[in-house]
């Protein structure tokens, strides 16, 4: 948290006068976090409020760069520019947007304070922080050594640091990833990341390698990613799972080794993706059990404060992977049932749904996908489907392309 | 006459609830951009509800291809079709 806390201090002068006036007589709803969840959040409740509500999204950042897409960056296939984006879209449709951190949450005062110095009261409040690393889950690693070992699973420097890593990688040189535990932020995300590596490598670097420590047995879409990097990737790509002492891993920055159970390796890159929890503010607001936050699948309404909601991959909230596509559906339920909670609009069933495209390599694109719906307990899936091995190239292409159609989709439902 | 256009004759009759429909429509634009343009994925906005529908109808009897559609489609009841062909007719207006 030591970066975040100079970050802070960096962004935020000059914010805070202003809307603490704007909002005077409407029900004021805050949102923390600009990303998937909290973006789509604050734009539609602004948006089909047409101004009954006041909206305030605080988000430090002035650009978000979307982690999904951030592999095709590493593959060559993006430029850093090409996944970022600004607010000013978000502000101009009404959304008071504040460059800031949340700091701290008072619920019994229903007032959120900023690093900044200011303070806004709330009649909702909406937490999208998205993940921070648990503490000491990889031996011999923490934030401080993020820059020798990137995680690159908040996407942006991370992100170009681990490519600038990459392609400066000696010839035949040893990329190693430890890959995180059940449950994490995109499921796919560390298979697409090591395809997507190996296809830069294919290419600039081929007699390169690449070791994947994992404390899993199984993961997401595991036939199909094995299938691509059997076909495209033959020798390079050295998976290590908990039946091989995946989970037994341990690293030394300084030194630039990786110990997996027992066995020492030297590397050029270490791509370390430690194990998760909800973004710190949902603790700091006393909204969490354990490492997430848990809500109710009617509307995303914390377990602990029917006024306050959480969204996304902090959430806790039964079958839906934590990815950017489920962020944005359930920030619409909840958009719904907050508008209608504060100005008597009609209020909706739940319903939700997730897709998650990942590309094996350059037009080889799979996805799987379902349905969901509210029951008592969780969020329930209804249905789903996954790609199949073995399909067509023709398919694979047309699935790649879908999944830009996606990005632009989604991207224009966030920010407007 | 196969057995999705009586299907279709029942969605038609129905006047779709547009606020349902805007609501409903918001699982459609994560991935249909709201701006109605197509990049890779085609643009619905302001389709003819007529059409909407018997697209819809087609993906929910599997007789048209997309994984993605017909699971969407699948769990859509005939109001919902209808709420949802109304909403986006509206914004061809
Ligand atoms: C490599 C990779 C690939 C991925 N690919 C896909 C994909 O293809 N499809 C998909 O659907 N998902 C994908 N994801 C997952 C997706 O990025 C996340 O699930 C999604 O971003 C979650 O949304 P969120 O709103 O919970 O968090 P985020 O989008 O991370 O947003 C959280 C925001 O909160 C802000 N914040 C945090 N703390 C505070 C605070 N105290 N005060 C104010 N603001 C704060 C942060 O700055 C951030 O902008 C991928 C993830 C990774 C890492």
């Amino acid at each position: 948290m030591k970066l975040d806390r100079r970050l802070f201090l960096s962004t935020t002068a000059a914010t805070l006068a202003a809307p603490m006036v704007l909002g005077q007589g409407r029900p004021r709803v805050v949102v923390i976090g600009g990303g998937a969840g909290g973006a789509t959040a604050a734009r539609y409740i602004a948006k089909d409020s047409e101004g009954a509500i006041d909206v305030v999204l605080i988000e430090p950042t002035r650009k978000y760069y979307t982690c999904f897409f951030s592999n095709l960056y590493l593959g060559g296939l993006k430029e850093i520019e090409d996944i970022g984006h600004t607010y000013g879209t978000l502000a101009a449709a009404g959304v008071n947007v504040v460059h800031d951190w949340a700091v701290g949450v008072d619920r019994s005062a229903r007032q959120v304070s900023l690093a900044g110095g200011g303070v806004l009261t709330y009649d909702k409040l909406i937490l999208s922080p998205g993940i921070d690393f648990v503490e000491g889950a990889v031996d011999g690693w923490d934030i401080t050594a993020q820059n020798a070992m990137p995680h690159a699973y908040k996407a942006g420097s991370q992100s170009e640091l681990l490519k600038a890593q990459l392609m400066a990688m000696p010839e035949g040189g040893t990329f190693a990833m430890v890959a995180p535990p059940n449950p994490y932020r995109c499921p796919p995300g560390p298979y697409e990341r090591v395809s997507m590596v190996a296809q830069f490598l294919k290419a600039n670097n081929p007699t390169a390698k690449i070791i994947v420590a994992d404390p899993k047995s199984k993961f997401s879409k595991m036939a199909l990613f094995q299938e691509g990097w059997a076909d495209h990737y033959v020798g390079m790509v050295d998976w290590i799972g908990a039946d091989f002492g995946g989970a037994n891993v341990s690293v030394d920055p300084g030194a630039m080794t990786i110990t997996i159970d027992g066995e020492v390796t030297s590397v050029d890159v270490c791509n370390v993706i430690p194990a998760m929890k909800a973004g710190r503010i949902a603790e700091l607001a006393g909204v969490t059990s354990g490492n997430w936050a848990p809500v109710n699948a009617a509307d995303m309404s914390t377990k602990a404060d029917p006024d306050v909601y959480v969204l996304g991959d902090a959430a806790s909230q039964g079958d839906m992977p934590k990815s950017g596509f489920a962020a944005n559906s359930q920030a619409k339920v909840c958009a719904n049932a907050i508008r209608g909670a504060l100005t008597g609009s009609r209020i909706f069933p739940a319903k939700f749904s997730n897709t998650c495209w990942s590309l094996i390599g350059t037009d080889n694109g799979v996805k799987v996908g379902a349905t969901y719906e509210a029951t008592d307990e969780k969020i329930a899936k209804v249905d789903g489907f996954i790609s199949q091995t073995g399909e067509s190239s023709e398919l694979r292409k047309a699935t790649y392309q879908e999944s830009e159609g996606w990005y632009a989709g989604i991207t224009a439902d966030m920010f407007g | 006459m196969p057995a999705g256009s009586d299907v279709l004759a029942d969605i038609l009759a129905i006047k779709g609830d547009l606020e349902y429909g805007e609501y409903l429509a918001s699982e459609c634009t994560t991935c249909h951009r709201h701006d109605g343009t197509s990049e890779e994925i085609p643009g619905i906005v302001g389709w003819q509800a007529k059409d909407f529908a018997a697209a819809m109808s087609a993906y929910k009897s599997k007789s048209r291809a997309h994984p993605v559609m017909q699971m969407v489609a699948g769990r859509l009841g005939n109001e919902e079709i209808a709420a949802l062909a109304a909403f986006f007719e509206s914004l061809g207006r």
